[in-house]
Parts: structure tokens; sequence; C-alpha cells
């Protein structure tokens, strides 16, 4: 026995105190950090508190549920943007990634063409996309209007019944890219052996997909669907550099109204919104982990 | 264990090799840092020209100079005058134009993050020094005693100064009217319509206009701050209305919501906006094609400056003729009475406090004054203590302002006559776009204002709303 734990240990590359620096910078300056931001939203912490902030209970929270600038509908946007994006970006990446890692010409090449959007910085994006997007003089109103198909032309950023499609739409085009990727690299390491056995015994694509990809891909899908849920909760930027929660109030987010409070020295606040924030991710990520885990150990 | 020690040694020579690295640099800071305090003792003693040139040639070679400023504050005009700034002290100006609609709450955030340029901008007015950069000692070099202050007229010094007394601002701006209407003239006499002076009026010009497939009123609502413009600078109209209005506003003895002059304003612009007087898409429209529209005959009105016309006539072609009229939302008659304009401070933290006061020092010579001038298309004038400088008034103000009554110019403009109004700019115009798209009501834009103001008034711990 112990000469089997020598073994295990001669193969470490480093030892266990090399973890304390990192964990030390861990806690310094994210959890403490974090616990802080939850501390301070029981405060009445502004920018001009000089002489150290209060206790208010819970104060900001009710102000956050019961004010006229309509905080509850930036939670439910932030909800909804996750819940869409995800679906948006999951469900054809997973299509594209199979299809991709078939036997195809230009494989490859389809593949870097997708992932590309996804190395773009969200400020590029935006400002080129403002342009595209334009009604009166943006590229894709003025290609529908050459193609004779002017009665699709739409008021892509101003109009309440599309504002919120247009971003969904601009986010599934970037992330897609992402989230195939990491798919792909789970669907390489399923055997080919287990599709043959599938076809040799008549099943068709939906049932090899059904029984086969999708249970054996249950890692990449938790990956996806973590990465995609946090980032789906923590949307800002996409939102700030095409409407910046517009028109009126209508693509506002936990975020962007949480920026609005902290630029205008309102700490107290801004911290209750990042709280409320943050129990949602946790809720939905612990949800998430134990629900896809539990299948795990199952298979 | 040889590994061990190995691994052991040479995280501690990193470790070490990031100190001496850090030790370095503090050696050479404290280093410049002695030969600034030496070389400022020794300017004591010299006179200011010599100051200058032992400055240029000496003090701030190679050093930057960051300014923080929103997109249109600076334009080109101060191209000629940075440049200039630039060579004479041999140093690089870094100038970070954010977009405006993202400006202020950038610049709130690196003012409390420490992270500021060495000189940032604001759009300042007589309560704006203390609202808006919250704790103007603590991030603001205090000028009060800087020889160029008195370059300012005193209503333009006010903008500069916090509730302390100090001065910390410098406000180089005109004196032109502002944001009022600008019309194609020749347009009017070709479709028979006289300027309007009344709502009424208005309505039924934009209708003649729009029916002859021309944008009666073009409003950039994408930029986010100018379609406020309407509702705000017709505070003349409001305080007529409501005698005591502004004081009561800044003593929070009034609100804007329940004023039913307010109410009324806002209910023609959504009238205007339904009718799509405004544009077919006014809401996801910016003004960066404002010009175009005019010089192709495609608007016949829009908000803007006298100085303009002069503008769109130089970079369109356009051979008609323009003029100006008051907004008539309202029915107002009042005149956009405005000391306000944006203003440059100097940042506290800067690391070359120095160079800072020099750019200000260098900007307010003469020379720089008539530079900036000259090379604004957009001012005709500068409202400064300066008769050595060569004013370009045009006929069309002249004309304009012979036609205003001198006692509709007493009340300045809603945003700068009230306290914490201006702060609330951006938020205001959302909610305007969203009572213009039927998500919210009128009066709840003006239930919103009084709370943004109030939430201001606390933060600034106002006593009038304790």
């Amino acid at each position: 026995m112990s000469e089997s734990g020598g073994k295990v240990n001669k193969k470490r590359i480093y030892p266990n105190w090399f973890l304390i620096i990192p964990l030390l910078l861990y806690v310094g300056f994210f959890l403490l950090p974090s616990l802080m931001g939850v501390f301070y939203s029981f405060t009445d912490w502004t920018s001009r508190s000089t002489d150290g902030v209060s206790f208010v209970g819970l104060e900001n929270y009710v102000e956050i549920f019961t004010s006229n600038k309509d905080y509850v509908s930036g939670i439910f946007n932030t909800l909804k943007f996750t819940v869409v994006s995800n679906v948006l970006k999951l469900i054809p990446a997973l299509l594209l990634a199979i299809m991709l890692q078939e036997k195809m010409r230009g494989k490859n090449f389809y593949r870097t063409l997708l992932y590309l959007p996804s190395i773009l910085p969200f400020v590029i994006i935006g400002l080129i996309f403002k342009s595209i997007l334009n009604y009166n003089n943006g590229l894709l109103n003025g290609v529908l209007e050459f193609l004779q198909l002017g009665f699709l032309k739409q008021k892509w950023l101003s109009d309440l019944d599309v504002v919120w499609k247009s971003i969904f739409g601009l986010d599934a085009w970037r992330g897609i890219g992402y989230v195939m990727t990491i798919f792909i690299a789970g669907l390489s390491t399923i055997p080919k052996t287990y599709y043959e056995a599938a076809q040799i015994d008549g099943a068709n694509f939906w049932q090899r997909l059904r029984h086969i990809t999708l249970p054996m891909l249950s890692g990449a899908i938790m990956i996806n669907l973590v990465f995609g849920l946090t980032y789906g909760l923590k949307v800002f930027d996409i939102v700030y550099v095409l409407t910046n929660g517009g028109p009126g109030h209508a693509t506002e987010v936990m975020t962007t109204y949480s920026y609005q409070l902290y630029s205008s020295g309102q700490y107290g606040m801004a911290t209750a919104l990042n709280t409320i924030l943050l129990i949602i991710t946790l809720i939905v990520g612990v949800f998430v982990v134990r629900k896809i885990g539990k299948q795990e150990v199952q298979q | 264990m040889k590994k061990k020690l190995v691994s052991v040694v040479l995280s501690a020579a990193m470790c070490a090799s990031m100190l001496v690295g850090c030790g370095g640099t503090t050696d050479t800071a404290k280093e410049d840092t002695t030969a600034k305090e030496e070389t400022t003792d020794e300017e004591d003693t010299a006179d200011a020209g010599e100051k200058t040139d032992a400055a240029a040639s000496t003090d701030f070679s190679g050093e930057e100079l960051s300014i923080l400023v929103s997109a249109g504050w600076m334009d080109n005009r101060y191209d000629e005058t940075i440049a200039r700034f630039e060579e004479t002290y041999d140093v690089t100006v870094d100038l970070q134009a954010i977009p405006a609609d993202q400006y202020d709450d950038l610049l709130q955030s690196k003012l409390t993050t420490d992270s500021c340029a060495d000189i940032f901008w604001i759009s300042s007015n007589p309560f704006a020094v203390d609202s808006v950069i919250v704790d103007p000692a603590k991030y603001c070099i205090d000028f009060s005693d800087a020889e160029w202050k008195d370059i300012m007229p005193e209503a333009r010094q006010a903008s500069c100064k916090a509730a302390d007394g100090k001065l910390y601002g410098l406000q180089i701006w005109h004196n032109s009217p502002e944001y009022v209407m600008v019309y194609n003239k020749t347009m009017f006499e070709e479709m028979k319509l006289t300027v309007p002076t009344t709502y009424d009026e208005m309505l039924a010009v934009c209708e003649k206009i729009a029916a002859e497939g021309v944008t009666p009123w073009f409003m950039p609502g994408a930029d986010g701050w100018q379609h406020p413009l309407a509702f705000f600078q017709i505070g003349g109209v409001y305080e007529e209305t409501t005698p005591g209005l502004y004081d009561g506003l800044n003593n929070n003895t009034a609100t804007f919501a329940n004023n039913e002059k307010m109410l009324e304003v806002l209910n023609q612009y959504k009238e205007l906006s339904d009718k799509g007087y405004f544009g077919e898409d006014w809401i996801g429209t910016d003004s960066s094609n404002m010009q175009n529209e005019f010089g192709d005959r495609n608007c016949a009105m829009a908000m803007a400056n006298s100085s303009y016309i002069k503008q769109l006539q130089d970079e369109t072609g356009s051979t008609d003729e323009f003029g100006l009229f008051l907004i008539p939302l309202g029915d107002n008659d009042t005149y956009p009475t405005n000391p306000a304009g944006p203003t440059m401070f100097g940042y506290k933290g800067t690391e070359h406090p120095e160079l800072v006061e020099e750019f200000f020092k260098f900007v307010t010579q003469t020379e720089s004054l008539q530079e900036i001038l000259d090379n604004s298309p957009s001012y005709t004038n500068l409202d400064v203590n300066d008769d050595k400088i060569e004013q370009h008034w045009l006929p069309e103000e002249e004309a304009f302002m012979a036609t205003v009554d001198k006692t509709k110019m007493a009340t300045s403009v809603l945003q700068t006559g009230t306290k914490y109004t201006n702060d609330y700019w951006m938020d205001w115009s959302a909610d305007m776009v969203a009572f213009c798209q039927g998500t919210m009501e009128a009066n709840d834009v003006l239930t919103n204002m009084d709370a943004n103001r109030a939430e201001a008034a606390g933060v600034a711990g106002d006593d009038a709303w304790k």
C-alpha cells in the first residue's frame, strides 16, 4: 500500500503546497470581495459615504422589487436571455458539430468559419452590427430591398417586437462556433464502433443520436450548459453595445441596471442587485450540475 | 529531494527578481519625483516666459497627457492647439473620445475606481460639479488661483465651481442660440409655410411637409441625448406657467410629476412621434446623417445650434436659405438661455499635475482660443473675456436674436436651472422613448425624474431632501 502511494506521489509534477498561492489569490481577490459584496448589499453605501456605511436591512432589496425603475423586468429579461440564448446556441451547435464530424470536404474550413465570430470583441461586433441593422441606411435592409424583399425590412434595434430577436440572433451567430467546438471535442471521444454496431442493428440517425451520441456527450453538454447559463445570467456586453438597454428600457438586463447604479454611486443598491444575480446563478448552477452529474453516474 | 530543492530555489529566485523589478521602479519614480520637486523650486523663481520654456525643454519631455472626453465636445477644434502643445512641451496627448451614450457611466466608473485620465470633461452647469463629479475636492485639481480663470465670464465660472466655492473647471464655449429650431427657409417659402409659433401651428406645418414626402422634424433618437432637448430647452415656459417652479424644484417643494405644462409637452411630443413627423424610425436614427438629410431636402426642420446652418451649407453645398425659430412645444416663446457647456477638469490623481496645469494655461492663451474658434465649424463665437479674439457671428443669428423678446431670456433651460436634473439626461431619454412606444405613462416619466433627483440629492446629502 505504501509502495503504491509512493508511486502516486512520485508521479505528481507539483507538490501540494503549490496550491497555497493560487488559493490565497482566489480567496483574497474573488471569494472575499464576493462575500463583502453580499454584506454591502445590506447597507446604504454610496459614493458619498465618507463617514462609513449604515446597516439598512433589506431596504435595498425592497427598493429593487418595488421601484419605479422596474428592476424586476431587468431580472426577467436576464432569465429570458439565458434560456433563449442557450436553446438557440446548443441545438444548432450540436447539429453542426455532428455534421462537421462526418467525412465531408472542407470541414475544417467550415469549422474555422463558424468559430471566427467567437474571437471578435463585442465592441467591434456592436459597432459593425449597429450600422448593418440601421433601418434607413443599414446593409441588411438595403440588401432586402435590392432582392425585392422590402416587406421583410425591420426596425431591427428600435422596434419592441424585433429588438430582442436581433440580440438573440447576433448572440447565436457569435456563440455557436464556440459551443460547436466543445461538442466536436466531445464527439471525437465516442468510439466509432458504437455507431457501427447500431447501424448493423438497423438504428436510424435519430435513434443513434438519442441512444449513443447524447448520453456519451453528457460531459460536453454539461460544460456548454454551465458556461452558457453563467454567460447568459451575467450578460452585459452584447446588450450594452447594441442597444444600451433600449429602446426605452426594453432590453435592460440585471447587469446594465447594476452598471447604472454603480455609475451613479449607489453601491449598496448595485451590490444588492448583484447579490440577487449571484443567488440565481448559484441555484441554477447547482441544479444543472446535480441533474446532469446524476445522469452521468447512472450511465 | 533534489527536485524539491531546485524548485524551491527557482521559486525564490523568481520572487526575488520580481521584487528587484519593483524596487527598481520605485527608485526611478522617486528620482523622477525628486527631479520634479527640484525643478518646481527653480520654477518658482523664474518668470512666466522662462517657466514655459524651461518646462517645455526639460520637465515634461516624453510625458503623456491623457484626456477623457465625450464625442462631440472637442471634435477637431482642439487638434491644432493640441499639436502645438505637444510640440512646445515635447509631450504626447492621448485623446480618448468616448461615444456620448456611454460617456457619463464610463466617467463615473473611472473616477470611482481611481483610474481617470489626466484631464476629463463633464457637461457642466451651475449645479453639475457637485452632482456629477460627486466629490470634486477629491477628484479635481483646485484652480481657484489660476491666472487664466478670468478669461471666463462670471456666468461660466459658476458652472466650473463647486458648492465649496472653489473653481475646478475651465469652460470654453460659445454663446450662440443653442438647440432652437433650424428650418429650411427656402422649402418653407416653396410650400407657402410660415414659421410656427404655437404647437397647433407646428402640427399644421408638419402635416403639410409630411404630405410632400419630406420628414418634417429630423429627430436623432438613437443618439440618446438629442430628443430630450425638445422638452428641456423650453424650461422658461414651465416657469412662466408655474411661477417659482425652479425654486420649488431646487428646494424640493415642487415636483415634475403632475405638472400640467410638462404633461402637455410630453403628450405633444408623443403626438408628433405617433404621426411619424420625426421620421419613420427616429428612435433608431442617429445624427450622423442629419446634414445629408438637410442637404438632400429629405427633412425640413431639426433642433440644432445657429452655427449649424453654416456648417451644413459648407458641407453639403446646399444653396437653400435657412433660419431659426423657438421650439414651439407647449406654445413656448422663451429663449433657451444656458450658461452651461462641456467643461474640462484636471484629475487630482494624475501623475502629471504640472503638465495638466500647463495645458489649461496653454488653451486659454489668445492664440489657442482663436485656433479653437477658427477650427470650430459649429462655433460662431467664443464666450470669453478676450477682446483680441475675432468672432464670427452669423447674420441668421443676429436676425433671430432680433425677434426674441429680451424679457423672455431671463430663465435658463430646465436642465441647468434645476439641481440634479441634467445628471439623469440619459435616463430621461430612455423614459421618453418608452413613453413614445407606449410602455410608460407620461406622468411616470416625470415621477421617475423626481425619484432620480431624490436619489442624487440623497447621495449628495442635500439638506432639502432630508
